[in-house]
C-alpha cells in the first residue's frame, strides 16, 4: 500500500516537472520569418472528369494580359469544363523560369501556355523541341500571316499560336510634312534614302529631328533587315550571317548615314522614347503597330499623324515597303493538361477573329491571323490620323512582311552589334565592323 | 450509500481529508503553474531582447552593406565624366550625341554592377534637363514631377551626403512605397551642383533585409528622423507618423537601453531600437508580449495539464481516502458490536496496512480474552469437580452404621435372608459410588443404585413409602452423572412424608424432545412455594442423609455442566405431594464428553 502510494506521487511529481518543462521550452527562438512563396502558376488539369484548369504567363498588362482577359472571357463563356487562370510576370522573368524549369528537365511549376517573344522562340524550340506541344492538329499554319510561322514552327511543326503582328509602319508628322514643303504620298512607299533627304529637310525647316533612337536597341536595324528577307542569322539559325550579307551592310550604311545626317534624336529608355514624339520633338517614328495607342495617347498631336508603309532599302532588290517589330506568340507546354490548353488557344486566338475585332476595338491590337485582317474594325477610319484606315493599312502590310528565321541568337548578337555600331559611327570601316562583329558572333555562339 | 454518508464518524473524517487535501492540491498546482509562468515570460523577455538585438544588429550590417553599395555607385557617378558631360553638355550632332548616350548608358550598367545584389533602379537627373533611368517603370515618376518633390529640395540642402527619404507613388489605386537614396552631384570647382542622383528601393525590397527576421508578434519598423513609418513588415503603418514611438526608440539608443516596455500600436510590447547613423533612420523591433508569450508559454496547455493533474490527483485522492475512511469506520463499527457481550465477534481483517493491524491486534486480543475466559471456566469446573467428588466420598457415618444396625438386628432377628440381602445392596451403593465422580453412568445402572438405596430404607425404616420406577426402555442407555437422582428420593422420603404416613414416591425417566426428564413424583404432604417454581428449597437445613451432595448442588452442577437451558424445577402443592422435574442432556456412552466440552466453549 506504502509502496503505491509513493509511486502515485512520484509520477505526479513527474507530471508536474513534465508540464513545467514543455511551458518554458522554445522561449528563445525569437525569429523565423515566414517564407512568402509566390504562388506561380500551378498546373494540374489531369484528364479526369470535372472542370480543368489552364495557366497561361504572359507580360504587359496594357497589352497582351488585356488581350488574355478578353479571350478567357469569351472561351469561359463557351463552355464551362475548362478555366483559364491568367499569371502575369515580366518577360526576363518568364524566360527565366523556362530556362530553369526546361534545364532541369521537369515542367512541374510551369504554365500549360507560355507567351514567347518571336525573336526568341527558335531558342526555345530547338534547345527544348519535346517540351512544347505541336499545334499543327488544331491550327493551320496557313490561316496566320506568313512570316509568323518562320519564329514559331520548328522541324516542319507548328508549334506556336502566332499572335500580335509585329507589322511596322512609318508614323509620321503631317503638319511638320506640310511645313518642309512635303505630302504625305512623298513618304509613301520610298526608300530609307528619301527618308533621310525627308529628314535633312524637315530639320532644316523645322527644327525637329526625324526620329529618335536609343543607342542600345538596334531595332531599327532589324526592321531594314527583315524587309528585305534577312537576318542576322543564316536559314539555319544558326549561323551568323553578318560579314558578307550586303542587306546588313546596306541597314548599316542606312543606319550610319541617319546620324551623320543629324536627324536622330537620343532616347535612353521606353519612356523618353515616347516622351520625343509625345513632346513633338520627332517627325516620325519607324515602329511596330504597337505603338499606336502610345502616339495617340498625346491628344494635341490629333490630326496630326498618319501612317505609311516602312520605307524599304533602297540598294536591295529584295527589300519591300514591309517588316515587322516584336511580336511574340503562344506555346502550349508538353505536359499534363495540354489538350485543354490546345483547345483553349485553337477556339480563341487560333480561329475567333470576333475576338481579334475586339481586340482591335478595345486595345488596339493587331493579330496575325488572316481571316481577322477582314472584320468591320478594320475598315473604320481614325480621326486621329485624319480618318486613315489604319487598321486595314497593317492588316495589309501584316501580310506582306518577308518570312526569316530569326533563329536562336538574335538578341546575342545584337548586343554585339551595339558596341561595334558604336565604333562604326566614330568611324571604323563598315567592313570591318561587319568582320570584327562576325568574328565575335562566332566565337561566343560555338 | 446516503446510509454510510450518514454515519457521523466516516463521514466527517473522510469529508475533512477530501477537503484538506483538494485544497492543497489545487493550491499547489496553481502556484506552480503560475510561477512557472510568470518566470518563464521573464526569461522570454530576456532571451528575446538578447536575440533580438542580435537580429537588429544583423540587419543593421545588411543594411550597412547595401549603403555601401549605394555610396560606391554614388561616387563612381560623381567621378564620371561622361556623367557629368551628359548631364551638363548642350544638344550637338546625332553621332556624338550617339556616343554619349552610349557611354551614358555603359556608365549606368556599371553603377548597377555595384548595386546588382539589389533590385533598384537608378535615375540620374542633370541641369540641363536630361536624365537617365536604369528603369523607368520601378519608380514611375517624371522629370518635372521630381524637380518639384521636397525631397529634392532637401538632397540639394544636404548636398554633401546620402540623403535617404520616404517616397510614395500611385500605381493605379495602390500606393506603392519607395526609399529613395539620394546624392547632389556637385561640381569639385565651381561648387554648383549640376545633377541629382537617385537610387530608389521599392519598401517591399527594402524589407526584405528584415522581413525574414519577423513574424507574427514579432516586428520591425524603420521610423526616419521625423517619425514617419518608412519600411514595415506591418504594411498597414507604412507612410504613418508615429512620433510616439520615435521618442521610445530615441529614448532607448540614446540611453544604450537592452530593451524598453511600452505600450504600441495599442498592445503591449517590448521595444527595442537601433540607430542607422548612415541612413539616419531608427530600426525598431516591437514584440508583441502578450502574442508571443502566448505562442511560447501555451497557457490552455499548460491550464489543461494542471487540470488534468488536479482531477487525477482528486481521483486518487478519493480512492485512497475512501478507502482509508471506510475501513477504519467498519473497524469502528465492527468493534463498538464487542461491547455487548460476545467476545466470539472477529473482526474480517482487511483495508488498509494499518486497519489491517489494528484487526488483527483486536482479533488477537478477542483471542486471549476468550483464552482467559476459557481457563476461567475450566479452573472453576474443576473447583466444583473437586467439590462434588469430596462430597460424594463423604458418605454420611451415620447412614452407614445406621444401616450396619439394622442389618444386625435383622441378624439378631434371625432373618439372615433379609439381612445378606440389605448387605449386598449396601456393597453395590458403596461400590457404586465411591468411585470417580465426574464420571456418568447409564440409567440402568443409576435405577439399580436407587433400587439399592429403596431397599436399605425399607429395611431401615419399613415400607410404608413405596417407590415405583418408570423408565421408558428408550432412554435406559444414556447417561447421567452419578448420584443425580438420589438427593430427591432421599429428600422425597425423609420430608415429604411428615403428616401423611404412607405414600409412594414415582420415579419417571423419560425422553422429550432432545431432553432427558428425570421425574421425582410424590404424593406426600407437599409445601409452599410461594408461587416460584423454580426456587428450590433450602436444603442446608436438613442434614443430607446419605451424601453431602445436595438437591442445591444437583441443579448448580447440571447447569454448570450441561448449560443454562438445564436444571431441576421442582412444583409442589401443599397436601397433594411435589414434583420435581430435572431436565437433562441426551447423552450416549460415546459423545457425552465430547459434547460436554463444546458447551464450555
Amino acid at each position: 500500500m506504502k509502496k503505491t502510494v509513493s509511486l502515485i506521487l512520484a509520477s505526479l511529481m513527474l507530471m508536474l516537472t513534465l508540464s513545467a518543462c514543455s511551458g518554458n521550452s522554445g522561449g528563445t527562438s525569437g525569429s523565423g520569418g515566414s517564407e512568402g512563396s509566390k504562388n506561380t502558376g500551378t498546373t494540374n488539369s489531369g484528364s479526369s472528369g470535372g472542370s480543368q484548369e489552364v495557366t497561361v504567363w504572359a507580360w504587359d498588362p496594357n497589352f497582351n494580359i488585356a488581350a488574355l482577359k478578353l479571350a478567357k472571357e469569351r472561351f469561359e463563356a463557351k463552355q464551362q469544363d475548362i478555366t483559364v487562370n491568367i499569371i502575369e510576370y515580366a518577360q526576363d522573368d518568364i524566360i527565366q523560369k523556362l530556362n530553369t524549369g526546361l534545364n532541369s528537365g521537369t515542367t512541374k511549376g510551369l504554365p500549360n501556355i507560355v507567351l514567347i517573344e518571336d525573336y526568341r522562340a527558335q531558342n526555345f524550340l530547338q534547345a527544348y523541341p519535346d517540351a512544347f506541344r505541336d499545334m499543327s492538329d488544331v491550327i493551320k499554319s496557313d490561316d496566320f500571316a506568313e512570316y509568323k510561322i518562320g519564329p514559331t514552327s520548328y522541324d516542319g511543326k507548328q508549334f506556336g499560336v502566332p499572335f500580335d503582328s509585329g507589322a511596322t509602319g512609318l508614323y509620321i508628322r503631317t503638319d511638320y510634312l506640310e511645313q518642309a514643303g512635303y505630302t504625305v504620298d512623298d513618304v509613301t512607299n520610298i526608300d530609307w534614302n528619301q527618308f533621310i533627304e525627308v529628314g535633312k529637310k524637315i530639320k532644316e525647316v523645322t527644327g525637329k529631328d526625324m526620329l529618335t533612337q536609343d543607342p542600345n536597341d538596334l531595332g531599327l536595324i532589324r526592321v531594314m533587315a527583315q524587309s528585305a528577307g534577312s537576318w542576322y542569322l543564316k536559314e539555319d539559325g544558326k549561323t551568323p550571317n553578318i560579314a558578307d550579307n550586303p542587306v546588313i551592310k546596306e541597314a548599316l550604311e542606312t543606319y550610319k548615314a541617319m546620324f551623320d545626317a543629324n536627324i536622330v534624336k537620343m532616347n535612353s529608355d521606353w519612356s523618353q522614347f515616347l516622351a520625343a514624339f509625345n513632346n513633338g520633338d520627332v517627325a516620325s517614328v519607324p515602329t511596330g503597330n504597337w505603338i499606336t495607342p502610345s502616339v495617340k495617347a498625346e491628344a494635341s498631336q490629333s490630326g496630326n499623324w498618319a501612317v505609311v508603309p516602312i520605307p524599304r532599302l533602297g540598294g536591295s532588290s529584295s527589300s519591300v515597303n514591309a517588316s515587322s517589330l516584336g511580336g511574340s506568340s503562344w506555346y502550349v507546354m508538353n505536359m499534363d493538361g495540354q489538350d485543354a490548353a490546345a483547345s483553349f488557344l485553337a477556339d480563341t486566338f487560333g480561329s475567333d477573329s470576333e475576338l481579334y475585332s475586339d481586340l482591335l476595338e478595345q486595345i488596339g491590337a493587331i493579330g496575325s491571323l488572316k481571316a481577322a485582317a477582314s472584320g468591320s474594325a478594320y475598315e473604320k477610319g481614325d480621326d486621329y490620323f485624319g480618318g486613315q484606315k489604319i487598321y486595314a493599312d497593317f492588316a495589309k502590310w501584316t501580310e506582306e512582311v518577308p518570312k526569316v528565321n530569326y533563329g536562336l541568337h538574335t538578341y546575342a548578337i545584337e548586343d554585339i552589334l551595339v558596341i561595334e555600331i558604336q565604333n562604326y559611327l566614330n568611324g571604323k570601316d563598315v567592313d570591318s565592323v561587319m568582320r570584327d562583329a562576325q568574328t565575335q558572333a562566332e566565337s561566343q555562339l560555338q | 450509500m446516503k446510509n454510510r454518508f450518514r454515519k457521523p464518524g466516516g463521514q466527517r473524517l473522510f469529508t475533512k481529508l477530501f477537503l484538506i487535501m483538494t485544497v492543497s492540491i489545487v493550491a499547489v498546482c496553481l502556484l506552480t503553474s503560475l510561477i512557472t509562468i510568470r518566470m518563464s515570460e521573464r526569461l522570454f523577455a530576456e532571451t528575446f531582447s538578447i536575440t533580438n538585438g542580435k537580429v537588429l544588429q544583423q540587419i543593421q550590417t545588411s543594411l550597412s552593406s547595401f549603403h555601401d553599395s549605394i555610396v560606391n555607385a554614388s561616387t563612381f557617378a560623381t567621378q564620371s565624366g561622361t556623367v557629368k558631360s551628359y548631364l551638363t553638355s548642350e544638344e550637338s550632332d546625332s553621332v556624338s550625341m550617339s556616343k554619349l548616350y552610349y557611354r551614358m548608358s555603359e556608365q549606368v550598367n556599371q553603377m548597377n554592377s555595384n548595386l546588382g545584389a539589389f533590385d533598384v533602379s537608378v535615375m540620374i537627373t542633370g541641369v540641363n534637363g536630361r536624365s537617365y533611368s536604369s528603369d523607368r517603370a520601378y519608380w514611375p515618376v517624371t522629370n518635372s514631377e521630381l524637380a518639384k518633390e521636397p525631397l529634392t529640395a532637401r538632397a540639394v540642402a544636404n548636398a554633401n551626403r546620402i540623403l535617404y527619404q520616404y517616397d510614395q507613388r500611385m500605381n493605379g489605386d495602390e500606393a506603392e512605397h519607395f526609399l529613395i537614396a539620394s546624392k547632389a552631384m556637385v561640381d569639385r570647382t565651381s561648387g554648383l551642383p549640376y545633377g541629382m542622383l537617385y537610387v530608389s528601393i521599392r519598401e517591399q525590397e527594402f524589407r526584405r533585409f528584415f522581413a525574414n527576421f519577423t513574424s507574427v508578434g514579432n516586428d520591425v519598423v524603420v521610423l526616419d528622423s521625423s517619425g514617419k513609418i518608412v519600411s514595415s513588415n506591418r504594411l498597414e503603418l507604412i507612410g504613418s507618423a508615429e512620433p510616439e514611438l520615435l521618442e521610445d526608440a530615441q529614448r532607448i539608443v540614446s540611453n544604450q537601453l537592452d530593451y524598453q516596455s511600452g505600450a504600441v500600436f495599442g498592445k503591449e510590447r517590448i521595444i527595442l531600437s537601433n540607430y542607422l547613423p548612415s541612413y539616419d533612420l531608427y530600426l525598431v523591433n516591437l514584440i508583441d508580449r502578450q502574442y508571443t508569450a502566448g505562442q511560447i508559454i501555451n497557457v490552455q496547455s499548460v491550464a489543461l495539464t494542471c487540470i488534468l493533474i488536479i482531477l487525477f490527483a482528486l481521483l486518487v485522492v478519493f480512492i485512497m481516502s475512501r478507502r482509508l475512511t471506510s475501513s477504519l469506520t467498519r473497524l469502528v463499527r465492527q468493534m463498538s458490536t464487542i461491547t455487548k457481550r460476545d467476545f466470539g465477534n472477529y473482526i474480517t481483517v482487511k483495508g488498509g496496512f494499518e486497519v489491517q493491524e489494528l484487526g488483527k491486534a483486536f482479533n488477537y486480543m478477542l483471542d486471549e480474552l476468550n483464552d482467559y475466559i476459557r481457563q476461567l471456566l475450566d479452573t472453576q469446573k474443576e473447583q466444583r469437580n473437586a467439590e462434588l467428588a469430596a462430597l460424594q466420598r463423604q458418605i454420611n457415618p451415620h447412614f452407614l452404621y445406621n444401616t450396619l444396625a439394622s442389618i444386625k438386628m435383622l441378624v439378631q432377628k434371625g432373618s439372615k435372608e433379609t439381612a445378606a440381602e440389605t448387605i449386598n445392596a449396601l456393597i453395590s451403593l458403596l461400590q457404586n459410588t465411591i468411585s470417580n465422580v465426574s464420571e456418568t453412568i447409564p440409567i440402568e445402572q443409576e435405577m439399580e443404585n436407587m433400587r439399592n438405596y429403596v431397599f436399605i430404607n425399607h429395611v431401615r425404616y419399613g415400607d410404608r413409602i413405596k417407590v415405583n420406577y418408570f423408565v421408558s426402555p428408550d432412554c435406559l442407555e444414556y447417561e447421567v452423572p452419578k448420584l443425580i437422582i438420589q438427593p430427591f428420593i432421599e429428600n422425597a422420603f425423609f420430608h415429604a412424608f411428615n403428616e401423611k404416613n404412607e405414600g409412594t414416591i414415582y420415579i419417571l425417566i423419560s425422553k422429550n424432545e432432545n431432553t432427558l426428564v428425570c421425574e421425582v413424583v410424590d404424593n406426600g404432604d407437599g409445601m409452599e412455594l410461594n408461587g416460584e417454581s423454580n426456587v428450590l428449597p433450602n436444603s442446608k437445613s436438613h442434614r443430607q442423609l446419605f451424601t453431602g451432595i445436595g438437591i442445591q448442588n444437583v441443579n448448580h452442577r447440571i447447569k454448570l455442566l450441561y448449560g443454562e437451558t438445564y436444571g431441576v424445577h421442582i412444583s409442589s402443592t401443599k397436601g397433594e405431594g411435589t414434583k420435581v422435574r430435572i431436565i437433562m442432556p441426551l447423552l450416549s456412552k460415546l459423545d457425552g464428553t465430547e459434547e460436554l466440552e463444546g458447551q464450555t466453549k
